[in-house]
């Protein structure tokens, strides 16, 4: 890219704005005669005509691009496809003695790429309008392509088939928004627009405990407790490495042992030698209370 | 004229001198390295029992084991196994707190003393890496002839049976995307934390906002809170965090209580408290897993209200340095103090060790409810 | 000729110069030094004038320091030779300049006192000095060096400007003052009590028994102008560090020194202010005294050595303590040892010319051993020193991590690298809230706490600790976002309070530490920041007055002649002084 170019690239929208009404004011109403396409798609070449005779300085104005260019009047002026790269509005200006302009507009070309965006990155399974999602398509360029455009959602869990829907694009955007599966593990999300697709995948994990129960038995070391295996309401098995906290009281001490979920169960070792009274609890999940006599 | 002014100069000097041994503040000197001993006729004699317990806490200071064992026996030489044990039992062992600790001052007060036996009570002020841990501590000396000798009960290491624990390490790590993956470019979400309480009170030093945070999510969180003290006007007083007053690595439902110190202001300044609570996600381990039993609130010989307890250490790891943060709640179950302390042991895989925390007296009249967290540092894991 | 009269010829003072090249340039040019507690500072402030002449504003350290608080005459020599040998080469080449120039001071100063042949020896034994050795390799004192060889260099001339009103003399004495100012601040304050007292005495004495041409009152008033033209200039040249200081005083808690320990009651804190930069001159102090207290020439000499060495002994008296007061605390002390040493060595030569004349091959035998043991101890502390600076930190791979992927958007911390702590910020593009000068530090979290430098916190004990307790709690509002550990003492703290282990270097010695959530630094506002015009003088004038001495010292020879036509002679019962 040249320096010109590349520092052209730079000019923001209102300088655009300003370069164009600068134009317009130096260009009289006999002035040269320009004739641009009626459609022209990005990254495709484009034909601009003149009227007349003699030497002239060709200028384009572009969302991204600018060029400046010696030109025969009354030949075509051709624009190269690297050009026209960036959809939007374009400003031809032709001067010699005097300056003629005119404006086309660059569509975006067909949908090459989707940016999708999922949220959360973690979900609850089970759980009502816990998962949206946005897609914008784009083309090979970069450009938005505003047309609607028929997007396709599909979301598929490890166990089952959430959902599919084919949602049209609004100004360039298609969004949905979906429950969380029953069940953990990945949750793999897809939108596209016939072979062009965006894979997603976020995580289903397990809600809160649910229905938490303990066992113990004293041993020559104190009492080991242990929880059933920890599962939510779901039944999905509660994430490993979730705390829970047991709680053991009696003879005016309590102990307590914060204690991670291994293999879907929580233990802990006690060491009261008295009676005492067992709990455990993880998050708002509470569990039966246990007695336990003394040694 | 050469005599007297030599001699004058002479005796100004060694008067300064004189002056100097006697200047009872010290000069300079950094903790923790050894400076030397005193020349010889310098050094301290241990003919009073305070003079014997300067000498032996000197020489801790200097890490001077030998000199130590001076004042601890008066018949045979010192073996290298006296030194070796005198070492462990000030210096620690198993890369606990005490290992990293010096001593960096202390006070003496006479408690008892006859012709032939005394006892002093000794406030040791030791330098750690976590911040100043004070230390009481009783010694008896007894007189041998001219020379008083300190008796140290001597510390039993724990000892540990061999045996096997099983080790199941659950340990979370981070694996960053990057934006060709279908993972997406950063789009993890911040670990779900709450603060489950919070309350802000007036204490001798200052401001204290203190509550309980929960991580709720099903990930390892760091966790940090910060609160901002803002005045009538809504100006910023003062912005601190949780420092080392908090367990910043929440494994799933874990409850961490957590203190925010202001020092110097006065709350009746403050008309309103901004909690800003930050989360991360962090690689994290499961282990080890430390019980707190036999936790009880009571006084200690000096009658301030303190909670006990034990640590167990219920892992296959060992843990240098346990921290153990307690929050205190009322009847209303509202959290009214949040007190932390450092455990000087280590804790071997299966062993215990004791631990206190002091809680003010105007709190501990209050009190219903406890909890107790226990944070830690582990080579293994550094 | 008879053997005797070849040891009691004076050694040519150019001989005298190449001996301390032979000694010291070889130990220089191995960068011996650099391994030293200060040379990396002295370095640090070097580079920063490699890049920013005019401006002292730097940023590296404290979130910001001026650099006016310290004479920058060394750290701009070494700044500009850096662009041809670089900068550890710019300080090892200065600091040979400085020992050069220091036996032509002690030579001219010693000639103020005693003869042409015992002023030859004191500069030859100058070179040998174990306070010079440790000043230099162990201490890395440059700029103390450098400015007490310019002072000494400048005080024959003011010596002269007493006696004979030499304007030549006035000149090169104040510009030779001036620079030696420009170069160290303290040298030249104390070193008017030490140096200027004892020389100022004795002009007056000379003055009053008619040794000298000039009478008592106009030897006093020409000191009188000679002393205001010098504290006018010292104070327009040091103008920024003067406004700095009254501006910040150094009001910080005072921070431990083990030159201010009692060396009696510990014995290594002895061996290393003490033993070794005295060496083998302990030997001498009686003679030093009974010829100083025997001889009224020599009184004046005699007393400032004595009180240069009391104040040596740093706290094993409390005489420092009673006469500076809160300065006590500021200063370090092994400086006054330097001095004491340098304020005997015309006593030294004296008795070196007495020995050699008396025992001759045996005198000179033994004399060269106790010098060559005197220096060799110096250097051979260098390694025995439980004190000494453990440099043994790469640095390379943390100031690379600092340079990379835009980590120096935010500050950083060192722990455990002593005085490596410089060689860090020197070459890094990120800044520090730590740093190794302590009258610069402004942030409160440093000055409220009676510890030095954060990267040696353990060794000030709770003070040191509770001052890095209190930097890391506020690490957000410096965005201070890594943290180098070079010590595993420090990784509980920095685990409790939630920093986490991110990357190991150099096979682990060095670990790299990381909070979570820091936002990037910003510059911390500062009253402190000197404005242009103080830079503009900064970058001139002191550099300016080293250069007008040097054009001085060429274009205006003086006479060259002693300072006194009369030889000492030795008082008759002298053998009984003889060690």
């Amino acid at each position: 890219m040249s320096w010109l170019t590349s520092t052209v690239w730079k000019i923001p929208r209102a300088g655009t704005l300003l370069l164009f009404v600068g134009a317009c004011w130096v260009a009289p109403s006999a002035a040269q005669e320009l004739r641009v396409p009626e459609s022209a798609m990005a990254g495709q070449a484009a034909v601009i005509s003149t009227n007349g005779s003699g030497h002239a300085t060709f200028y384009l104005i572009g969302p991204g691009t600018s060029i400046k260019r010696e030109i025969n009047l009354g030949e075509d002026v051709h624009v190269a496809p690297e050009s026209l790269e960036d959809s939007g509005q374009y400003l031809a200006i032709v001067c010699s003695e005097s300056c003629g302009s005119a404006t086309f507009y660059v569509q975006p070309s067909h949908p090459a790429s989707l940016s999708f965006l999922v949220h959360p990155s973690r979900v609850p399974d089970n759980q009502p309008d816990a998962v949206s999602g946005v897609a914008f398509p784009f083309d090979h360029f970069g450009n938005l392509v505003l047309d609607p455009l028929a997007v396709t959602f599909q979301a598929a869990g490890p166990k089952e088939k959430l959902f599919a829907r084919e949602v049209s694009t609004r100004d360039g955007v298609a969004w949905f928004r979906t429950a969380s599966g029953k069940s953990v593990g990945p949750l793999h999300i897809t939108a596209s627009i016939g072979p062009v697709s965006s894979p997603r995948v976020i995580a289903q994990v397990a809600s809160e405990p649910c229905n938490l129960r303990i066992k113990g038995q004293r041993t020559a070391k104190g009492i080991l407790v242990e929880t059933e295996p920890v599962h939510d309401c779901a039944g999905n098995p509660v994430a490993d490495g979730t705390i829970v906290t047991f709680n053991a009281s009696g003879d005016g001490e309590k102990s307590t042992v914060d204690a991670p979920i291994k293999g879907d169960v929580a233990r802990a070792l006690i060491t009261d030698s008295g009676p005492v009274t067992i709990s455990a609890a993880s998050g708002v999940a509470m569990t039966n209370e246990l007695r336990v006599g003394g040694k | 004229m050469k005599w007297t002014l030599s001699i004058a100069l002479v005796a100004a000097t060694i008067v300064l001198i004189a002056a100097g041994l006697f200047q009872t503040r010290s000069g300079g000197g950094t903790v923790g390295i050894a400076a030397g001993r005193a020349l010889p006729g310098f050094a301290m004699r241990p003919d009073t029992p305070e003079h014997a317990l300067t000498i032996l806490l000197g020489a801790v200071q200097r890490r001077d084991w030998k000199q130590a064992l001076t004042v601890m026996r008066t018949n045979d030489a010192a073996t290298s196994e006296d030194e070796q044990a005198m070492a462990q039992d000030w210096q620690g062992s198993n890369g606990s707190l005490r290992t990293f600790s010096s001593l960096e001052s202390f006070d003496l007060w006479p408690q008892h003393a006859t012709t032939d036996e005394a006892q002093i009570r000794a406030r040791l002020n030791w330098t750690t890496p976590v911040g100043p841990v004070e230390d009481l501590r009783d010694f008896n000396l007894t007189r041998s002839g001219e020379i008083w000798t300190v008796t140290l009960p001597r510390t039993e290491p724990p000892n540990v049976p061999a045996q096997i624990v099983p080790v199941t390490y659950l340990r979370w790590d981070l694996v960053s995307g990057n934006g060709q993956d279908k993972w997406g470019t950063h789009n993890l979400d911040a670990p779900r934390v709450r603060i489950i309480s919070m309350n802000a009170v007036n204490s001798a030093q200052g401001v204290v906002v203190m509550g309980e945070v929960e991580n709720e999510d099903t990930v390892p969180a760091f966790v940090n809170v910060n609160a901002t003290l803002l005045n009538a006007s809504a100006a910023v007083i003062d912005q601190e965090n949780s420092f080392d007053k908090i367990a910043h690595v929440l494994l799933p439902k874990a409850v961490s209580p957590y203190r925010i110190d202001f020092p110097g202001l006065d709350l009746a300044k403050v008309k309103n408290v901004r909690m800003d609570i930050k989360a991360a996600l962090v690689p994290a381990s499961a282990d080890p897993v430390i019980g707190v039993m036999d936790q009880k609130i009571e006084q200690d010989l000096q009658g301030n209200p303190v909670l006990h307890g034990a640590l167990l250490n219920q892992s296959g790891q060992t843990v240098n340095i346990p921290h153990v943060i307690a929050s205190f709640s009322d009847s209303n179950g509202r959290v009214i103090w949040v007190s932390d302390g450092y455990v000087d042991n280590a804790l071997l895989p299966q062993s215990s060790a004791p631990f206190a925390i002091q809680i003010p007296r105007n709190v501990a009249t209050n009190v219903r409810s406890f909890h107790v967290v226990v944070n830690q540092y582990s080579l293994e894991n550094s | 000729m008879i053997r005797g009269e070849a040891y009691s010829r004076p050694i040519p003072l150019m001989a005298v110069v190449l001996v301390a090249l032979a000694v010291h340039g070889p130990l220089l040019f191995m960068q011996l030094p650099s391994s030293s507690f200060d040379a990396n500072f002295h370095i640090f402030f070097a580079s920063h004038y490699v890049h920013h002449w005019f401006n002292p504003w730097n940023e590296k350290w404290f979130a910001g320091f001026s650099q006016t608080t310290y004479p920058p005459l060394t750290h701009q020599w070494i700044a500009l030779l850096s662009n041809v040998v670089g900068l550890n080469m710019g300080y090892m080449l200065v600091q040979l300049i400085a020992v050069l120039l220091l036996p032509v001071g002690v030579y001219r100063f010693s000639r103020i006192w005693v003869d042409e042949t015992a002023s030859s020896y004191a500069a030859l034994g100058s070179v040998f000095l174990g306070s010079l050795a440790f000043l230099v390799y162990q201490a890395g004192q440059l700029a103390t060096v450098a400015s007490a060889a310019l002072y000494l260099n400048a005080l024959p001339y003011f010596y002269e400007w007493m006696n004979d009103a030499s304007f030549v003399a006035m000149a090169k004495g104040v510009a030779i003052s001036w620079a030696a100012a420009a170069a160290h601040h303290v040298t030249l304050i104390f070193g008017i009590v030490f140096f200027a007292g004892p020389v100022l005495w004795i002009a007056c004495q000379d003055a009053v028994h008619e040794r000298i041409a000039a009478s008592l009152a106009g030897a006093i008033s020409r000191a009188a102008v000679f002393a205001v033209v010098v504290a006018a200039g010292v104070g327009v040249i040091l103008l920024p560090f003067w406004l700095t200081l009254i501006q910040h005083p150094v009001h910080q808690i005072p921070i431990p020194h083990d030159s201010r320990a009692n060396f009696l009651l510990h014995s290594i804190t002895g061996i290393n202010y003490f033993v070794i930069p005295y060496g083998a001159m302990i030997l001498a102090l009686p003679f030093i005294l009974l010829r100083g207290a025997g001889t009224p020439r020599l009184r004046p000499l005699l007393f400032g050595f004595w009180l240069a060495f009391l104040f040596g002994l740093g706290g094993t008296t409390p005489l420092p303590r009673w006469l500076l007061g809160r300065a006590y605390d500021i200063l370090t002390f092994e400086r006054f040892t330097f001095w004491a040493t340098l304020l005997a060595l015309p006593f030294v030569g004296l008795l070196v010319t007495n020995l050699l004349r008396r025992f001759t091959s045996k005198a000179a035998l033994a004399l060269s051993l106790a010098t060559v043991m005197t220096i060799g101890a110096a250097l051979w502390w260098l390694k025995a020193n439980p004190y000494r600076p453990t440099a043994t930190v790469d640095v390379d791979p943390v100031v690379a991590f600092l340079n990379r992927d835009g980590h120096d958007t935010y500050r950083y911390l060192t722990l455990g690298f002593a005085s490596d702590l410089a060689k860090v910020a020197t070459y890094t593009n990120a800044t520090s809230v730590d740093g190794d000068y302590n009258s610069a530090r402004l942030l409160p979290e440093m000055t409220h706490y009676g510890s030095a430098q954060l990267t040696n916190a353990k060794f000030y004990g709770t003070a040191g600790m509770s001052a890095l307790r209190s930097m890391l709690a506020h690490a957000d509002r410096y965005g201070l976002k890594f943290v180098f550990v070079h010590d595993s003492y420090y990784e509980p703290l920095l685990t409790f309070v939630g920093w986490r282990k991110i990357e190991v270097f150099d096979h682990g010695e060095v670990t790299a530490w990381s909070k979570e959530d820091v936002p990037p630094a910003h510059q911390i506002p500062s009253d402190a920041i000197p404005p242009a015009w103080q830079g503009l003088m900064w970058g001139t004038l002191p550099l300016g007055a080293s250069l007008l001495a040097i054009f001085l010292e060429i274009f205006l020879p003086g006479t060259r002649r002693a300072p006194l036509q009369f030889q000492m002679r030795p008082p008759q019962n002298e053998k009984q002084y003889v060690a």
